[in-house]
C-alpha cells in the first residue's frame, strides 16, 4: 500500500517536473520567435540609429574632412565651443528660434479653429471638405513649393497680380524680402489637412452625454467650449504642440527649395530663412567641415530636447489627463 | 437654456442661421485657400511661357498649350527617372511595411520579459528628433560607397519604421485573444498565425501604411538629393534641375507640366483610399 503510494507520488512528481519543462520550452520558443520577428527593426535601430549616433558624435570630436578617417585629428570640444564664436550660428538660431514660435502657434490655431467649424452639428458635405482641406499635405513638398512659387513670384506671381489690382505696379519680393513669412504661409498650407484631420477625430470623440449635460446645467456655446470642449481636447493639443515644434526645429527642405539657385542645391537661403538646419548641412556639404556640422546638429539636438522637457514640465499646469478618452493620454 | 427661453424664436432663429452663415462662409474661405493655389497650378501648367513671362498675369491661359506636357517627358528621360522614384518607392514600402508589420505583431501578441522596454525604444524614437541619423548615416554610407546607390533604400526598409511598427501594434492588440487559441489548437506557430490569421485580417492597415509610406519617399526630397547622384536620382530631385532652355533660363510652365504628372498620381491614390489613409493618420498620430 504504501510502495504504492509511493510510486504514485513519484509519478505526480514526474508529471509536473515534464510540464514545467513543456512550460518552459514553449516559454523558450515563444522568446525566440519574439526575437525573430523584431530582429530586422532590432538589427535595423541598432546598426542604423544606435551606431550612427555614436560615429556621429565622434566625428564631432574631430576634424574629419570627409576623406581619409586616419588623417583626422581629435580635437575634443573644439567644434563645440567654436559654435559660440560663430555669427551666423546665432544668425540661424534666433531665425529658427522665430520659425518654431511663429509657425507652430499659427498652425495649432488656425487647423483647431478648422476642425471646431467643420465639427458643429449639421455640417453639410463634412466627408468632401475634410477630404479637400487634405490635398494640400498629400502633394510632395516639390509640387507644393512649384505651387507657390508662382504665386509669391516678384514679377509674374498670382499675389503681386492681385494686389496691383488695388495698387498698380506692385512688384514684392515676397520669397527674398518676406522670406520667414512666406515659409510659414507654404508650412500651415500643407499642414492644414493633417492637423486638421487628429483635431476633428478627437472632437468627434468627446461623449455625446458630456455635452447634452453640460447644456442642461445651462451652460452656453462659449462656456460649453471653455469648460468642455478645451479641457478635453488639451492632450491632443499638446501631443501636437509637441510634434509641431520637434518638426519646426528640424526644418530643412522648404527653405532649401524655395532658395535661389536650385542647381547649386538651394544651400543659399535668403537672411530671412537661413534656419539652423541649413547652417549645419552647409557645414558639411559645402565646407567639408564633418566634425563641426555633426557637432552643430548634436547642439541642435540638446536644444530640442531642452525645448521638448520644458514643454512636459509645463504639462501639469494645463493638460487635463483626468478626462482621459480613448486617444488621448500621455505620449 | 434659460436665456433661450426669454428670446423670441424669430431672433433664436436668425441667430442660429447666422451661426451658420459663419460657419459655411469660413468652410469656403478655407476651401478657396487649399483649392485656388491648386487650380492656379493646373492652368498655368497649360500657358505658353511667354503668357506665364508677361506683367501683370492672368489666372488662366488665353492660349492652352497641352505641349507643355510634351515637352515635361521628353526634355529628359522622364519615366526613366519616375521609374527611379516607383522603384525606390516600392521597394523600400514593400519591406517596410513587411518589418513593421512582423515587429507590430510581436509587440501586440507574443508576451515576454523585455517587451515593455523594447517597445518604450519604439516611442522614443517616434519623438527623437531624426536629424542626429541623417548626416551619421551619411557618413557611414559614404566610408561603404553607399551612397550614389539605392541600397540605402534598402537598408531603410528592413530596419522597419517605429512609426508603424507602432500603428500595426495598435491594430493587432485589438484582435481577439480566442482567434489565436483558435490556430493554437490547429497546430499553428507564431509564423503560421501571423502569416494565416493576422495578415489577411490587417488589409486596411497594410494599405495605408502602404500608401502612406509609397507617398513618404516619392515625395521625398532631401534623401535622394543628399544620397543619390544626377544619373540615378529621383523624379523629385530631377525636376528642380532638369528643365532648362539652352540659354540656361528655366521653362516653369514646362517644370509645372512635369510637377502635375508626378503629383497626380499621388492625389489620385489618395482619394482612391483617402477614408482608409485618413483613419491610419488619426489612429497613428492621436495614439501616440
Amino acid at each position: 500500500m504504501a510502495n504504492n503510494q509511493q510510486a504514485e507520488g513519484q509519478r505526480g512528481a514526474r508529471w509536473r517536473k515534464s510540464a514545467r519543462g513543456r512550460k518552459s520550452a514553449r516559454a523558450r520558443r515563444r522568446t525566440i520567435s519574439f526575437y525573430l520577428f523584431i530582429a530586422p527593426w532590432l538589427l535595423g535601430f541598432v546598426l542604423l540609429s544606435v551606431v550612427p549616433l555614436c560615429i556621429g558624435f565622434f566625428t564631432s570630436l574631430t576634424n574629419y574632412d570627409g576623406f581619409d578617417p586616419a588623417d583626422s585629428k581629435f580635437v575634443g570640444l573644439d567644434n563645440y565651443t567654436r559654435a559660440f564664436s560663430d555669427d551666423r550660428m546665432f544668425l540661424s538660431l534666433s531665425r529658427t528660434l522665430l520659425w518654431a514660435a511663429i509657425n507652430t502657434p499659427l498652425w495649432l490655431v488656425v487647423t483647431f479653429c478648422m476642425a471646431l467649424v467643420l465639427n458643429q452639428k449639421g455640417i453639410k458635405g463634412r466627408g468632401f471638405l475634410r477630404t479637400l482641406y487634405y490635398v494640400p499635405s498629400i502633394v510632395p513638398i516639390v509640387g507644393v513649393v512649384w505651387i507657390w512659387k508662382i504665386i509669391l513670384d516678384n514679377n509674374f506671381g498670382l499675389l503681386n497680380a492681385i494686389i496691383s489690382i488695388f495698387r498698380p505696379g506692385t512688384a514684392i519680393p515676397f520669397m527674398s524680402q518676406y522670406a520667414l513669412q512666406s515659409l510659414s504661409v507654404i508650412a500651415l498650407w500643407t499642414g492644414l489637412g493633417s492637423g486638421m484631420v487628429i483635431f476633428l477625430a478627437g472632437l468627434q470623440d468627446i461623449p455625446e452625454e458630456l455635452i447634452e449635460a453640460a447644456q442642461i446645467d445651462g451652460a452656453n456655446a462659449l462656456q460649453l467650449f471653455r469648460h468642455v470642449t478645451l479641457p478635453i481636447m488639451t492632450p491632443i493639443i499638446f501631443f501636437q504642440l509637441v510634434l509641431g515644434l520637434i518638426s519646426a526645429f528640424q526644418q530643412l527642405v522648404l527653405p532649401m527649395l524655395l532658395a535661389p539657385g536650385q542647381e547649386a542645391g538651394g544651400w543659399n537661403p535668403p537672411r530671412g530663412s537661413y534656419l539652423y538646419m541649413i547652417h549645419a548641412y552647409r557645414q558639411l556639404f559645402i565646407y567639408q567641415r564633418y566634425g563641426y556640422s555633426t557637432a552643430l546638429l548634436w547642439l541642435l539636438f540638446i536644444v530640442i530636447m531642452a525645448l521638448t522637457l520644458m514643454v512636459f514640465r509645463t504639462a501639469r499646469y494645463w493638460v487635463f489627463y483626468e478626462v482621459e478618452i480613448e486617444g488621448g493620454g500621455q505620449p | 437654456m434659460t436665456a433661450r427661453t426669454h428670446t423670441s424664436p424669430v431672433a433664436a432663429t436668425t441667430g442660429r442661421l447666422l451661426r451658420r452663415l459663419v460657419a459655411y462662409g469660413s468652410l469656403a474661405l478655407f476651401g478657396l485657400l487649399v483649392a485656388v493655389p491648386l487650380v492656379y497650378f493646373l492652368v498655368t501648367s497649360f500657358k505658353p511661357m511667354e503668357e506665364y513671362l508677361t506683367y501683370p498675369p492672368r489666372f488662366f491661359p488665353t492660349r492652352w498649350r497641352p505641349e507643355n506636357y510634351e515637352a515635361a517627358v521628353t526634355m529628359f528621360p522622364y519615366f526613366r527617372y519616375a521609374g527611379h522614384s516607383l522603384f525606390l518607392g516600392l521597394s523600400n514600402t514593400i519591406l517596410t511595411v513587411a518589418t513593421s508589420a512582423m515587429a507590430g505583431f510581436a509587440f501586440a501578441r507574443i508576451n515576454v520579459r523585455a517587451r515593455d522596454k523594447l517597445f518604450t525604444i519604439i516611442i522614443a524614437m517616434l519623438i527623437v528628433p531624426g536629424i542626429v541619423v541623417q548626416i551619421p548615416q551619411f557618413i557611414i554610407f559614404a566610408r561603404l560607397k553607399l551612397t550614389g546607390t539605392w541600397w540605402p533604400w534598402i537598408l531603410w526598409g528592413l530596419a522597419a519604421s517605429p512609426f508603424f511598427v507602432f500603428m500595426f501594434r495598435q491594430f493587432f492588440a485589438g484582435f481577439p485573444r480566442e482567434l489565436e487559441d483558435a490556430a493554437e489548437i490547429d497546430g499553428c506557430g507564431p509564423f503560421r498565425t501571423f502569416w494565416a490569421v493576422f495578415i489577411p485580417n490587417a488589409k486596411p492597415v497594410i494599405a495605408t501604411a502602404f500608401i502612406l509610406n509609397f507617398a513618404g519617399v516619392w515625395g521625398d526630397y532631401v534623401n535622394p538629393f543628399l544620397f543619390l547622384k544626377d544619373a540615378n536620382t529621383t523624379l523629385a530631385v530631377k525636376l528642380q534641375i532638369g528643365y532648362l532652355s539652352p540659354h540656361g533660363e528655366l521653362l516653369t510652365t514646362i517644370v509645372l507640366a512635369g510637377a502635375m504628372l508626378y503629383v497626380l498620381p499621388l492625389v489620385i491614390a489618395f482619394f482612391l483610399g483617402q477614408r482608409h489613409i485618413l483613419e491610419g493618420v488619426v489612429t497613428s498620430g492621436l495614439k501616440g
